[in-house]
């Protein structure tokens, strides 16, 4: 009782506390309270979006995505957007060529050229550190996901880069050895931010010598050069990064662009929730995160603006097919016994189909994550180019799921029951809602139905997932760039990130995804990708549970806010911000 | 001695660690799922998936060479980090502790000698509430009504202006300690000592109402059994007065468990408060070890262990030799 009377009285004083606001504090300088701490702010090492968000605003990229679009791109470093028409993309797909601006200057003083530019893309790709982002770039110009392979540096790879990016004149060029359409999308990346060469070699990064690449491949952890340090032409310089702590940003007063009308931007790390909300309300910040449960509570505040923005992220329940029952208690008995289920439970369409219709996704939307999300019906979401909403979905019916049911492995699955586990990372509650969902209306068909949820730390989870340890899994997706193939690849492929851990293996969706990728031509690679969508729906591959929308929570006197799908409320652009 | 107590701390914290396999100890390397794919090149990188012992004597030859590996917790080496973040629990417990200290021997003393009396009521209620609330709730109310109703004491370490002037004038400016309050005065900045202070209040003051309630406990319960020995009985027979009796003494007996205690709270203040560190948000030993330790960042975690190890060790010796300054019959050999 005694904890009961405390706890509401902290509520109480969390709910209510001092709720008058003041005028502009600071109207020069703009707070973010973060959650996310950076670990680098190499752009060839970094991977993550609180890292991203730093190194966008220190460096910039050739070309990035036009105002809230995903599929159209404004010039940067560049004069303009390469297409077919302007002639900077060659009709075959497979030579961008990009006009390097004039005027530019780094941080250092020093003047961007074209030579910085091949440099840096080069530089990254050559660097390629393990578990980083450079796949998207290699992938893209060299047809290899790496660097390496088996732990060895593939032979040839460092000329096939060299040989990738071209200089002519005031001009560099991209030769690819087949088409990409996702190349625009990779080139808005953090990772392809363009470094001064002259100071980036005194750093100790790469000498400009091919020969000499290997020597800079893959640094151990830690010893990236520009780990700790910047020198880009984005609208601020780095002024302090306290790690874990803060970083302090100050305006370029050189910079090529219009002023930034922030002069100084400080983002701190404040990990709990009630002193970033309060430092929101004492106007000590500008903008806080906030997580999922405090979506209402935000809401509720006078003085701040909210801003609901959808993301390109999907988050999916997905069906194993070939579950390791090697010491694997999360399948019982192992057996269709009524005591578990055997490896291959998922194997049978009927068992998939029975608990795609057993989710009930229109109440998962309206009371769990309150409207805060769409409802997308394969994981190819709503803001990417060939998504196709006419996609069909298995409606909430326990009927139908009962049906298929007693189809299933021949009518057992009905007469025995069976017993498993349905598997989320801890911390994740809408997760575990949904997965609660699950469980009640699979176990309300039968009493013999029995599921458990359990909750998995993250990383363990990940080992776990790698391992077909898990029948039924919850887990999410964010873009690394915003194409089709980004999604379906992991999910569908034989060879995905959670495609390969379903034990999901189907030539033809591997020869779409091929199809989907080398095409240039969009009417091929819509077809591609419509059928793809299709049979994510006849195989009942697994639940699409929510794609989120993002919620990002300013003072009110903060003005200048573009929302962009690929944008996660750990990126600030600071250049585009004032307060009045 | 030392050296041994650490090999054994060492052994026992990396055995523990070798527990979790090679591709769990990969994951700590990775943020999101898009990095799981590297996972065999990560483990190949670290050597991950070499026999215990060639990874023990590989760490433990890093170390002697004066490398502490590196913290992607803190995003710096460890020996780094370790520095950065000692200054901020330091300071912190430079104020908790003399005070913790002197109200809680004062308290106890107080409650002893006037046992079931309505001060002992008092500092009773005074001690369940302090020992009972968890620090992380208490730390929220001071929070809400010091910042959040009244915005007398804001959560950090300094200021924002403060901390952009010392930006802007590295000249007028020079850390010494890495303690503002302390760096502020040697620098003859007397507004960064207060400004540093006023950030420190609440921290100091959540800490100290947790943490006295224990010393002050043992204090009354020692005290109330010296003045129960013969010795006291006798000094009043022969008509000693109360203030000489208690304070010359009975207390000074009643000290001995009070060490003990108090050189294990300084000890045990050194691993930082990860409540007040987080709800404060004060970037110290706490909070660097409390996320260290969940997201498995070996190097932290080795570290730390040898760290407090020393801690430990030094302060047992330090425990002994207060005894024999407090007790003139143990004596040290």
């Amino acid at each position: 009782m005694k904890k009961y009377i405390v706890l509401l009285t902290v509520l109480g004083l969390i709910l209510g506390a001092g709720q008058a606001f003041g005028k502009v504090k600071n109207p020069d300088t703009f707070v973010l309270a973060d959650i996310g701490s950076v670990d680098t702010l190499d752009p060839a090492k970094n991977y993550d979006t609180a890292g991203t968000q730093k190194i966008w605003t220190l460096y910039q990229t050739l070309i990035f995505f036009d105002g809230p679009y995903t599929d159209r791109f404004a010039p940067v470093l560049a004069t303009e957007v390469p297409t077919v028409k302007n002639g900077g993309i060659s009709a075959d797909g497979r030579t961008y060529v990009f006009k390097i601006r004039k005027g530019v200057r780094f941080h250092n003083g020093q003047v961007l050229t074209a030579g910085d530019v091949a440099y840096s893309l080069k530089r990254a790709m050559i660097c390629d550190p393990a578990g980083g982002p450079m796949w998207m770039l290699l992938e893209a110009l060299t047809g290899h996901g790496s660097t390496r392979e088996d732990g060895k540096i593939i032979p040839g790879i460092f000329q096939k880069i060299d040989k990738a990016v071209e200089v002519k004149g005031d001009k560099v060029i991209l030769h690819l050895p087949k088409p990409y359409p996702p190349l625009m999308g990779i080139l808005c990346y953090s990772a392809s931010v363009i470094i001064n060469k002259q100071w980036a070699v005194e750093q100790g990064c790469w000498d400009g010598d091919i020969r000499h690449a290997a020597k800079y491949n893959n640094p151990p952890e830690g010893k990236e050069p520009l780990q700790s340090v910047a020198n880009g032409t984005g609208p601020y310089r780095l002024k302090l990064w306290k790690t874990g702590d803060r970083f302090v940003f100050e305006r370029f007063e050189d910079y090529w662009g219009p002023k930034p009308k922030i002069k100084t931007a400080i983002v701190k790390i404040v990990p709990e929730w009630s002193t970033r909300k309060l430092m929101l309300q004492n106007g000590d910040a500008d903008r806080v995160h906030v997580g999922n449960p405090y979506v209402e509570e935000v809401k509720a505040m006078k003085g701040v603006k909210v801003y609901e923005t959808p993301s390109l992220a999907v988050t999916g329940a997905l069906f194993c097919q070939k579950i390791d029952p090697t010491g694997n208690d999360n399948i019982g008995s192992g057996k269709l016994d009524g005591d578990g289920i055997p490896p291959d439970f998922f194997a049978d369409i009927n068992v998939r189909k029975a608990f795609l219709h057993a989710y009930d996704r229109n109440t998962f939307k309206t009371d769990v994550l309150n409207g805060l999300c769409t409802l997308p019906p394969t994981p190819l979401v709503e803001g990417l180019a060939f998504y196709n909403k006419n996609t069909p979905i298995y409606p909430f019916d326990l009927q139908k799921a009962a049906r298929y049911m007693k189809k299933a492995w021949g009518g057992k699955v009905w007469k025995k029951g069976f017993k498993m586990v349905i598997t989320y990372n801890t911390g994740r509650e809408e997760r575990e809602a949904a997965a609660l969902m699950l469980k009640e209306n699979i176990e309300s068909l039968n009493p013999k139905f029995r599921i458990e949820v359990r909750n998995v730390e993250w990383k363990d989870y990940m080992v776990n997932i790698r391992a077909f340890k898990y029948p039924v899994f919850i887990i999410g997706w964010g873009a690394d760039y915003p194409d089709p193939h980004n999604f379906m690849y992991p999910y569908m492929s034989s060879n995905g990130t959670y495609g390969k851990y379903m034990g999901y293996n189907n030539p033809e969706v591997d020869r779409l995804l091929k199809a989907g990728i080398e095409n240039v031509e969009p009417a091929k690679r819509a077809a591609a990708y419509d059928k793809l969508q299709r049979i994510w729906y006849e195989d009942a591959l697994g639940i699409v549970l929510f794609q989120p929308k993002e919620l990002w929570a300013y003072r009110d006197y903060v003005h200048g806010f573009v929302a962009n799908p690929m944008f996660s409320p750990a990126y600030e652009f600071f250049h585009l911000l004032w307060k009045e | 001695m030392l050296v041994f107590v650490l090999l054994g701390v060492s052994v026992l914290i990396f055995a523990i660690l070798m527990t979790f396999s090679p591709e769990r100890r990969a994951m700590t390397y990775v943020e999101t799922p898009q990095q799981v794919k590297d996972i065999p090149q990560i483990i190949k990188q670290h050597g991950l998936d070499d026999p215990a012992h060639v990874q023990y004597f590989r760490w433990l030859k890093q170390i002697s060479t004066g490398n502490w590996g590196w913290s992607f917790v803190a995003a710096d080496t460890v020996w780094n980090a370790f520095w950065r973040y000692l200054p901020i629990t330091l300071e912190l417990n430079l104020f908790t502790t003399p005070l913790i200290i002197i109200i809680g021997i004062w308290l106890g003393t107080q409650a002893g000698i006037h046992k079931d009396t309505w001060l002992d009521h008092l500092t009773r209620i005074f001690a369940i509430i302090g020992w009972s609330l968890p620090t992380f709730l208490f730390a929220l109310i001071m929070l809400m009504l010091f910042y959040g109703y009244f915005p007398l004491f804001p959560p950090g370490i300094i200021g924002d202006k403060v901390q952009m002037f010392i930006l802007e004038n590295p000249d007028k400016f020079h850390s010494y300690t890495g303690m503002y309050t302390i760096d502020g005065l040697l620098n003859g900045r007397l507004d960064i000592t207060l400004d540093a202070l006023r950030h420190l209040a609440m921290p100091v003051f959540t800490q100290v109402v947790v943490v006295v309630a224990l010393l002050m406990r043992v204090m009354r319960s020692s005290m109330i059994e010296e003045i129960s020995k013969e010795y006291v009985i006798t000094a009043r027979a022969k008509g000693a007065d109360n203030k000489t009796i208690y304070f010359r003494h009975a207390r000074k007996n009643a000290l001995i468990p009070v060490v003990t205690v108090a050189g294990w709270l300084v000890a045990f203040s050194m691993e930082g408060s990860v409540s007040v560190e987080i709800i404060f948000n004060r970037r110290g030993i706490g909070w660097w070890l409390a996320q260290s330790a969940i997201a498995l960042d070996i190097p932290v975690l080795m570290g730390m262990c040898l760290f407090f190890g020393l801690v430990y060790v030094v302060t047992n010796l330090v425990i002994d030799i207060l005894y024999a300054a407090i007790d003139p019959r143990i004596r040290l050999t």
